[in-house]
């Protein structure tokens, strides 16, 4: 009865949290999603300027923690669930807020990472350059000292401040924000060792054996 | 009668996504709303503007009286014959 109210998106980042869940079922979860189910939103304004009743349905799913929530209702887990927007940073901030799970003593977290293309007529705003599609993904974090750990660094600046005489070429692939950074995250040992995510003022620095 | 209560269960299976469901296979008889078909608060709200649209009807804001009509398909399909203002 729970499937009914759960659109594309909804169904995209469950199916991963199902399946990413299955190994840590008491993990904490991050829902993370930079747009999420906007397409929503923009049928629920058209709505009201036309004066039409909006659904109370999907009224109550327009929020950003709806997906998380009807996960939690489905599995009657009363745990903790948190819903993250941080726009380019959307995947840095769901990781920071996992290792503050960590760091509290959680042993593992779990972060679902979800978007879909933005709808019209908001799309102009997207920075991706065409290459966007539904896409969700999840994974499980632990803490980790050992040689196959991840370091996740902000820093000031606009520029790699260790290599400063080669600058790294820009990014032109025009893959949305969090699919470079799972591409950084699967690839392993035998991708880069580094990725920098330049956003602002700000770099974020993944690294691996650092 | 019968065929606005078939006309209500259709109606009930569209605006509530029940994706999995026949018309034949609601009991006009059975509860709607937590027994039965299991429905939530947040269906009675759908459906009561789903009804609106359809047939005029306009709810009251007596829970009471709500609760009644919203009881079973039957009970629906009393409250729309008596109260619709669109055919």
């Amino acid at each position: 009865m729970m499937r009914r109210r759960v659109d594309r998106l909804g169904r995209i980042a469950l199916q991963a949290s199902y399946q990413a869940h299955v190994d840590a079922p008491d993990a904490p979860v991050l829902f993370a999603s930079r747009y999420g189910d906007l397409g929503r939103s923009v049928e629920l304004l058209t709505q009201l300027a036309r004066s039409e009743p909006l659904s109370p349905t999907s009224f109550s799913l327009s929020v950003h923690n709806a997906i998380g929530a009807l996960y939690s209702i489905a599995r009657g887990d009363p745990s903790s669930y948190g819903a993250i927007a941080a726009g380019e940073e959307t995947v840095e901030a769901a990781f920071t807020e996992a290792c503050g799970l960590l760091a509290d003593g959680v042993p593992r977290v779990m972060v679902v990472i979800y978007d879909e293309p933005v709808p019209a007529p908001l799309q102009h705003f997207s920075e991706s350059q065409g290459l966007e599609f539904p896409h969700a993904w999840a994974c499980l974090l632990a803490a980790s000292t050992g040689a196959d750990a991840l370091h996740l660094g902000c820093h000031a600046g606009t520029q790699a401040a260790e290599a400063p005489e080669a600058p790294e070429p820009p990014e032109t692939d025009g893959l949305p924000a969090d699919l470079r950074a799972l591409r950084f995250l699967v690839t392993g040992a035998a991708g880069a060792s580094r990725w920098e995510h330049p956003v602002g003022a700000r770099r974020w620095r993944w690294e691996r054996h650092a | 009668m019968l065929e606005l209560e078939h006309e209500i269960k259709r109606l009930v299976i569209e605006t509530l996504n029940l994706e999995d469901l026949k018309p034949d296979d609601i009991d006009p008889a059975a509860p709607l709303f937590v027994e039965g078909l299991g429905l939530d608060s947040i269906d009675a709200l759908e459906l009561g503007l789903a009804l609106q649209k359809s047939y005029g009807v306009v709810l009251a804001s007596d829970s009471k009286e709500n609760r009644r009509h919203f009881a079973s398909v039957r009970a629906l399909a009393d409250f729309v014959s008596t109260h619709r203002t669109k055919s």
